[in-house]
């Protein structure tokens, strides 16, 4: 029979919502290191200034090299790879080695990215490597509670991050579907009446982002998020 | 099969052992790394009537010392017989006097066993040390199995290779057998531990859940697992990977901060089972390790099997002349440490270090064991594109479950440094599987 920890359950939800971190902030760096190339876009304090992250960056090309691999600095790409693995190898037994060996192969992957002469040619591989890992989530995972505790983490930070980068409300409307099928399979309390106004948020117009994300992070139940250890 | 043909796909299934993170733990100048365990492809083979021996051999000795254990923490007939003095049962600081009296489930005290042996030049096998609390490694050469049958399937088809690949289901039956009733769960100290990849993997392998101290809570005289709900599950079986000290901060260290206050107390009473058994240390103290054909011979009536390494207890007047006039032929080791540190070769001393170790030998004589340097028969390594000798040993695995069982294989380190008799992982080694011919 499964059983589940506080702590596993709390490692699983961040592992779903670090690795989604990094597979879309991937793709929406890719799309404005296109953009700055031509210059048909506004700079990078815009795009740091929509994450909420500090532009602690001193040229477009010091952006482009710290906010991709600069492990130390916590919002980069590569440190929210090492937070997703952090959650991932102490899920072993849960999750498996064949899909938790994802994760360790983006890692690896981030490293020769680094190292490469065209780092971010080499990022695809990357998310290649996180696509895979929601595949084995889906493929191998028995647990539907296990499975739906990484993909509620997912969804919850898929909708966060395109809400923060504006992206279009038919994207966040289709995510929030997803997760409205999600959260009740987690096992997890959460609050019906702040779920229902996220809904009713991603409706409206015009979309109030500030209160969407106060809403995202509300959603559990304090004392579930203290239970788990959230 | 030629050896260019077996380390034709080495780089491939070390870059698949990197894959699974088949790694360990190791903190340099206060800094946790994980680092891969470099994968030799090259098998350290045994014969089937080779093993047998080493089976029987295995067997007996950890029968002896399971014995042994019970009968320090019971009746203590042997140092009453004068078999072992007890200055070295009760000086040790693997023997804990809260152990007294203690009976684990079924009797079983030594669950799991790893037995280190070397074979010297001649073939002959010898036992280098005995590890009865928390021996690791066994994970390593199952999961490079898995990769070589992949990669030298034509090897595995040829020859009647045993599969190592069963010692999740032998560990398995050995915690099932001792369980008193629950779940049963892997206690780590957690993923800065330098086995972690090892706990998890066995973790998945025997369906275990792999849980840390804070995840357990003893109530009204029983284990339980808390789940995310609050919900409380019984456990039956903990095969703890942390240290007596660390176990069980009321009954031990009471600055632990990783294990699970009160457990001790339960498994006093016999509603848990541990693996392995608290005070198992007591028996594989380097300084015990002396004695332990003795107690074959004490408590199985049977002549030893295996044999020990030519040993010296400074202790004893005469072995301390022995190894006073000898010095330069032996290895000295420092009873208190383990995994290759504390290990000195008198003839690699300079005269200063020498004076200075006779002092500290003279003045605290049962700190130390002296050896023979055994003449390990070298094993071939490919490093480089090269087949090189290398000195290595042999980690057997002896599981107690309804019986004794020996694991058809075992871990097969080596040392990469080619001066070196030192072949413990965090000092840089390697590892190889170990084929036991089936016929």
């Amino acid at each position: 029979m499964a059983i589940l920890s506080a702590e596993h359950s709390d490692q699983l939800y961040w592992l779903g919502r670090y690795s989604e971190r990094v597979y879309t902030t991937i793709k929406l760096f890719a799309q404005q290191f296109d953009d700055m190339l031509d210059l048909k876009t506004e700079e990078y304090e815009t795009f740091c200034e929509k994450q909420d992250i500090p532009n602690i960056y001193a040229s477009k090309e010091d952006f482009v090299r710290r906010y991709c691999f600069d492990e130390a600095d916590p919002n980069s790409i590569f440190s929210n790879l090492i937070r997703a693995y952090d959650n991932a190898v102490v899920l072993r037994e849960e999750i498996g080695s064949e899909t938790l060996c994802y994760i360790q192969l983006a890692v690896y992957d981030m490293n020769k990215a680094k190292n490469s002469e065209a780092p971010i040619l080499h990022l695809q591989k990357v998310m290649d490597n996180i696509v895979a890992f929601w595949g084995m989530v889906d493929d191998s995972i028995d647990s539907e509670c296990v499975r739906s505790l990484i993909k509620f983490g997912k969804r919850l930070e898929r909708i966060d991050l395109y809400v923060r980068m504006r992206i279009d409300r038919r994207e966040i409307k289709r995510e929030m579907k997803r997760l409205n099928l999600r959260i009740g399979r987690t096992g997890l309390k959460y609050n019906t009446t702040k779920l229902a106004h996220l809904n009713y948020l991603v409706e409206v117009t015009p979309m109030d982002y500030e209160l969407i994300l106060q809403e995202i992070e509300s959603l559990l139940d304090q004392e579930e998020k203290l239970a788990a250890g959230f | 099969m030629n050896t260019e043909e077996l380390c034709k796909y080495s780089d491939s299934v070390n870059e698949l052992l990197a894959r699974y993170g088949v790694k360990f733990g190791i903190y340099k100048n206060n800094t946790f790394k994980e680092q891969l365990f470099p994968f030799d492809m090259i098998p350290r083979v045994i014969h089937q009537k080779e093993f047998d021996y080493l089976e029987r051999g295995l067997k007996q000795r950890v029968t002896a010392l399971n014995a042994f254990i019970k009968d320090i923490y019971g009746d203590k007939k042997i140092i009453k017989d004068g078999v072992v003095p007890e200055e070295f049962v009760y000086s040790g600081s693997g023997y804990l006097a809260q152990c007294e009296g203690v009976m684990p489930p079924k009797g079983i005290y030594s669950h799991i066993a790893g037995i280190d042996l070397v074979q010297g030049k001649d073939g002959s096998w010898y036992v280098l040390e005995d590890n009865l609390r928390i021996p690791s490694g066994a994970s390593y050469p199952m999961i490079a199995r898995d990769l070589c049958r992949k990669g030298l399937p034509s090897a595995f088809e040829k020859y009647h290779i045993e599969d190592n690949r069963n010692y999740a289901k032998m560990l398995r039956r050995t915690m099932d057998n001792v369980n008193t009733g629950g779940h049963t769960v892997i206690l780590s100290p957690g993923r800065y531990n330098a086995a972690y990849f090892e706990h998890s993997y066995l973790a998945e392998q025997t369906g275990a859940h792999l849980v840390t101290g804070n995840e357990l809570v003893v109530e009204n005289d029983w284990l339980y697992f808390i789940d995310y709900s609050g919900k409380k599950e019984r456990v039956g079986a903990v095969y703890r990977r942390i240290s007596d000290e660390y176990l069980d901060p009321m009954n031990f260290n009471e600055e632990s901060v990783i294990g699970i206050p009160h457990i001790y107390d339960i498994y006093r009473k016999g509603n848990v089972a541990l693996l392995n058994a608290p005070g198992n240390g007591v028996a594989d103290d380097k300084g015990i390790y002396y004695f332990v054909p003795r107690m074959v011979t004490y408590y199985l009536g049977e002549e030893p099997i295996l044999q020990n390494a030519p040993t010296y207890l400074p202790y004893y007047e005469a072995d301390m002349q022995y190894v006073l006039e000898h010095f330069d032929s032996l290895v000295l080791k420092d009873v208190a440490e383990a995994g290759g540190y504390g290990v000195v070769f008198g003839s690699k001393m300079t005269k200063e270090e020498k004076e200075q170790f006779i002092a500290l030998l003279k003045k605290e004589p049962r700190r130390f064991i002296a050896q023979e340097v055994i003449d390990f028969r070298d094993i071939d390594i490919y490093e480089d594109g090269k087949i090189v000798p290398r000195k290595a040993d042999l980690r057997a695995f002896v599981l107690m479950a309804d019986e004794p069982l020996v694991w058809k294989s075992g871990l097969t380190r080596f040392s990469r440094n080619p001066d070196s008799f030192i072949v413990n992982s965090s000092q840089g080694g390697g590892f190889k599987d170990t084929w036991v011919m089936a016929e």
